[in-house]
């Protein structure tokens, strides 16, 4: 797994080479062209579904990002990632809302509410580290565990805070008076929404996110949190500062996974605690093995395949083999998705350490292309 | 008082079954170092087992049917997905644990369907009643398991040579595997047994008072993480400790209820984890835990 | 060079934007309602001849037993229906979406059929149809009858429950405790229940009757996970109740009567019409279910001694020999049924548009699909009946309940307003 970073520095040193031999923007520069174009097309093209389906994997990728920073990358195992998702998704609420269904609500500008709450989930982040930075491994990872069910305690029983179990409706996010609701927009005869109008927000996001995360791993950071992954006690013998690093990338993660909670709960237009269940951190975890540990491009693989699968497979069950639809017998599409999730889970560890990125990556290796997985967005 | 006394003895008797999940994780650990999230299948699929066969073939002998399915299940497991992956890392061995569990619970959820399985144990539903405080046989037959399965695991691992051979294995499998161990063969034995005391916890967490084995009796194995965790994972004696620890809490945090309403209700499930989180700040390695040492 | 080429995909996207966009298929158009031959009005959800309908089910989640029945029950509704002859002229077809009680599932399911169906004759989980419920009341308006019965769903013009909602089936089960089970003012009652819509819903009810009737309520919250209830029998006979209402699960139920039963604790429990499945009968807990144990239920049993009852028993066990016959067959085929009738009622004044069936639902003010309970469906800010049906279980009638006592809303009942 560290060799995925390894490769990572080799290429990063070995790039401006290979640049100076391609006069011409490469074949890379096209596909990241025509992939920018699709990206922006694809609200003119799609109905709901598919953008909202988009916009799910896009706010998993965010997450999904954050916790491989972690994990991935400085080998710290977190089961509680649904819990800062929820800080996230309830604390905009919270800050956004005006009071007016009787919750409680500061009714503060919704982008500002955006950036708290983003913030608070880094708070709560920090506040778990005095254990977070006690616990290695498996214990870290079962302590986690215990943010999921003090969440799912507080989001049912703190009713004023969190409506209790059916949840309380998310404010539209308003930016430079656009406000990303429902009230129709056209843009070139075609309707906006909201999933249109969040998808553009959505990429931005994510695009941001990528970018830093990426600046974080390259750096002086990202050397350090691979240090402290493979050998905790040698990099503070050289001068790592580890338990300062352990806090921080806990915190950095923690807002990572808030902001992919506002951005779900603008999807979703309404939170529901149900959601940020165990099922979910699982989830998350699933994506980053399945993409690829400590990379951001193997998280946003990762949170592609495992928001969309089970869609796609329930949008298609008609059509495939041995799946069927439910209620006429065989296995449903439902359990068929969880099949293969769970098969990929296994398949990817066992005969693809690296994750899917690293497919995409040895298919690539023909000279010139010079792409590899952290490098790409 | 006499509620008291109930609550603390249900507590006890729940813990133990609780305890015995945990020395599922705790064998597991010790052997391979690696945290077992598949262990709720393993549950599920002996219980399963037990629960088809008991009619045809009466229920002790479709009990160790139970035990060696699950106990096949396991060592399958090991041979198939473990033993083949190459990294060193236990953290991901973890999460591909969860892919197995994945698989494993769906597929069996599928077969159970919408069912409720009875599991057919000679205990029933009678009560041992002794002045104000009234017992579950079932409860009574499970600690006695437990106790005596721990004990025995206790012994085992300090006298047999697979015992010892596995604890050189977690403490460091190059020295081992140089000392002639065969590390496989060590960790495919813990799997395998961990399958079975799966299967004898899943005859405990299905018969009364719970009407039967059905798709989310695999969720219970959750509540024995806390147990294996504030017991210490490498402690059999913590598996036991920390089994009884978090059955009481619960049982306690149940009975109460109505005076704890400050913390909101249905703390149950909660409090486990709240003592797991306040002993792992004082004793981070659980109470019974061996401390990493630092090798460098 | 990363500038050059970041303007360069911008300029690109941005032109390419503006010439793809003029020929997509979203672009808008005017398609509103059209006009059939026979001079139906019709709308979203039909073409041609058919009438789709959307179900959002779980058929693999923790309501999967509920799910499976209820959706089986629609398919057999449709199939009858489209034999006949179908809708004035329309075949029904169903679509069904399993969501596993996923909320992102279920909203997703919600999105992509929403555009396409007439509406929904089933959806499960009132949190996730909370969770669209802006979207039906603000531009979908398609009618959504819920397979759930909490009154925090009552109020839309749109979604529509059907049956007494838990809290109106809880003050009936209180009543019924009262009236012929002996408890009596000042006593106290052990109500344990699950967390979420539909324990804190049924709580709700448990508690205007204690203050109608003089009662202290003696509560006990547990969660879906909770399996074994030996804690809470032993908490609600330390407090002295001398009755128990449980609003939680068929397993919990089962655990919680087998306790009581064991440890001589003999007073009389009844629970709400989730909180039975005649899979029970064939365990351990089959015997103290049938001694001391009633359940509350807002129509009556599969089994029960009506044509239509029977014609259905029949045609179920022809679809699904393998399947139990329970109370979720009768919820769904009622479900279904009502919105047929809303269909039918929706033709006779030739307008199939989502209005139009809208609008036929509230029309409706006596429809009895044959168990029993007369549903009016003529004011939204109410549940469409305040009567329940007492039952117990029996191994030997069809579906495992037999009738206590027949439909009947108590006077608390008829007095209560959801919220009050």
């Amino acid at each position: 797994m560290s060799d995925v970073l390894a490769r990572d520095e080799t290429t990063g040193t070995t790039r401006p080479a290979r640049h100076r031999t391609l006069r011409l923007p490469g074949v890379r520069t096209w596909v990241r062209v025509a992939g920018a174009v699709l990206l922006l097309a694809l609200p003119f093209y799609l109905d709901r579904f598919w953008l909202q389906a988009g916009l799910f994997a896009m706010a998993a990728a965010i997450g999904a990002i954050g916790l491989n920073l972690l994990t991935g990358a400085t080998g710290q195992l977190s089961m509680g990632h649904a819990f800062f998702l929820a800080v996230g998704a309830y604390g905009y609420c919270v800050f956004a809302a005006d009071g007016g269904d009787g919750l409680t609500g500061l009714g503060l500008p919704s982008w500002l509410a955006a950036v708290l709450a983003v913030l608070v989930a880094g708070v709560a982040g920090g506040l778990f580290s005095p254990i977070a930075g006690r616990l290695r491994g498996a214990y870290l990872g079962i302590a986690t565990l215990a943010l999921i069910f003090i969440g799912q305690h507080v989001l049912f029983n703190a009713r004023d805070l969190t409506g209790g179990f059916n949840g309380r409706d998310v404010p539209p996010l308003s930016l430079f008076g656009l406000t990303f609701d429902d009230r129709e927009v056209v843009v070139a005869a075609v309707p906006f929404g909201s999933a249109e109008k969040l998808w553009y927000a959505g990429l931005v996001l994510l695009l941001g996110c990528a970018l830093f995360a990426r600046g974080v791993l390259r750096g002086r950071p990202g050397r350090a949190m691979n240090a402290i992954r493979d050998h905790r006690i040698a990099a503070g013998v050289m001068g790592v500062p580890v338990a300062r690093y352990r806090a921080a990338v806990f915190v950095l993660s923690s807002m990572y996974a808030g902001l992919a909670g506002v951005l779900l709960a603008l999807v979703f237009q309404r939170t529901v605690p149900d959601y940020f269940g165990i099922t979910l951190s699982l989830d998350y975890l699933a994506m980053i093995v399945i993409g690829g540990l400590g990379s951001v491009a193997g998280a946003v693989v990762g949170a592609v395949f495992v928001s969309l699968l089970p869609q796609l497979l329930t949008r298609y069950s008609d059509a495939l083999p041995l799946v069927s639809d439910p209620g006429t017998g065989g296995i449903a599409p439902g359990e068929a998705a969880r099949y293969l999730y769970g098969a990929a889970v296994v398949a990817v560890v066992l005969f693809l350490p690296g994750g899917l990125v690293r497919l995409a990556a040895r298919r690539r290796v023909s000279p010139g292309s010079g792409a590899t997985p952290g490098e790409e967005r | 008082m006499s509620t008291f006394a109930e609550l603390l003895l249900n507590g006890i008797s729940l813990g133990s079954v609780y305890a015995l999940i945990a020395l599922g994780f705790v064998v597991i650990f010790r052997a391979t170092e690696v945290v077992n999230f598949a262990h709720a299948s393993l549950l599920l699929a002996g219980g399963y087992v037990t629960a088809t066969l008991h009619d045809d073939i009466g229920f002790w002998p479709a009990l160790l049917v139970g035990i060696a399915g699950a106990a096949a299940v396991g060592a399958a497991v090991e041979f198939l997905v473990m033993r083949r992956y190459r990294g060193s890392d236990h953290s991901v061995l973890a999460i591909v644990t969860i892919g197995v569990d994945i698989l494993l619970t769906t597929e069996l959820t599928r077969r159970i369907g919408t069912d409720v399985l009875a599991l057919g144990d000679p205990w029933g539903d009678a009560v041992l009643t002794v002045g104000p405080v009234s017992l579950a046989h079932t409860r009574i037959a499970a600690f006695v398991a437990a106790a005596l399965l721990i004990t025995a695991f206790l012994l085992v691992f300090r006298y047999t040579s697979w015992g010892v051979a596995m604890r050189a294995a977690a403490e460091s499998p190059e020295t081992a595997a140089l000392m002639g161990v065969r590390l496989g063969r060590v960790s495919l034995g813990a799997w395998a047994v961990a399958g079975g005391l799966a299967a004898v916890a899943a005859l405990f967490l299905t018969v009364f008072p719970t009407p039967g084995l059905e798709r989310a009796t695999s969720l219970a194995a959750l509540k024995a993480f806390p147990a294996a965790i504030l017991g210490g994972l490498d402690s059999t004696t913590g598996a036991l400790v920390g089994g009884l620890l978090v059955g009481i809490t619960e049982s306690l945090a149940t009975g109460y209820q109505s005076d704890l309403t400050f913390l909101g209700r249905g703390l149950g499930d909660l409090a486990p984890y709240l003592v797991m989180v306040a002993i792992l700040l004082i004793r981070p390695a659980g109470l019974f835990g061996t401390k990493e040492l630092a090798r460098v | 060079m990363r500038t050059t080429h970041t303007a360069k995909v911008a300029a690109g996207a941005l032109a390419a934007l503006l010439v793809l966009a003029g020929c997509s298929s979203k672009a808008k158009d005017d398609d509103g309602d059209k006009q059939s031959a026979g001079g139906v009005k019709t709308g979203d959800g039909i073409s041609g001849k058919t009438i789709s309908l959307g179900v959002l089910t779980d058929m693999t989640g923790v309501y999967a037993t509920l799910g499976k029945s209820v959706t089986q029950a629609q398919q057999l509704y449709v199939k009858q229906v489209n034999a006949s002859g179908g809708v004035c002229g329309y075949k029904l077809s169903l679509t069904v979406r399993d969501h596993g009680y996923d909320p992102q599932k279920a909203v997703s399911g919600y999105t992509e059929l929403a555009p396409k169906v007439l509406g929904f004759t089933q959806f499960i989980g009132s949190p996730f149809v909370a969770a669209v419920k802006q979207r039906i009341d603000g531009q979908d308006k398609g009618l959504v009858l819920p397979q759930a019965w909490s009154a925090t769903l009552l109020g839309s013009p749109y979604i529509r429950v059907i049956g007494s909602t838990y809290d109106i089936e809880t003050i009936n089960a209180i009543d019924f405790l009262m009236k012929e089970k002996g408890l009596k003012k000042g006593d106290k009652i052990g109500h344990v229940y699950f967390e979420g819509d539909y324990g804190e819903n049924a709580l709700a009810g448990s508690k205007y009757m204690a203050k109608k009737a003089g009662l202290q309520v003696v509560e006990q919250k547990i969660k879906p996970t909770d399996n074994d209830m030996t804690g809470q029998v032993a908490a609600l006979k330390q407090a002295k109740v001398k009755a128990i209402v449980i609003s939680a699960g068929p397993r919990q139920a089962a655990s919680l009567v087998g306790v009581a039963a064991a440890g001589k604790f003999p007073v009389p429990i009844i629970g709400n019409n989730s909180a039975f499945a005649p899979q029970l009968l064939a365990t351990q807990a089959g015997p103290a279910l049938t001694a001391n144990y009633y359940v509350a239920s807002p129509s009556l049993p599969i089994g029960a001694d009506t044509p239509q009852a029977k014609k259905l028993v029949e045609d179920y066990k022809a679809a699904y020999p393998k399947d139990s016959l329970d109370n979720g067959v009768v919820a769904g085929w009622t479900a279904a049924a009502a919105f047929g009738e809303a269909l039918k009622k929706a033709c006779a004044a030739k307008d199939l548009t989502r209005e139009g069936v809208d609008k036929a639902l509230l029309t409706i003010n006596a429809f009895d699909p044959g168990f029993g309970i007369t549903q009016d469906f003529s004011d939204p800010k109410s549940a469409s009946s305040k009567q329940s049906v007492i039952l117990r279980p029996d191994k030997s009638a069809v579906g495992g309940m037999k009738v206590v006592r027949e439909a009947e809303a108590s006077s608390a009942a008829e007095g209560y307003t959801p919220g009050s």
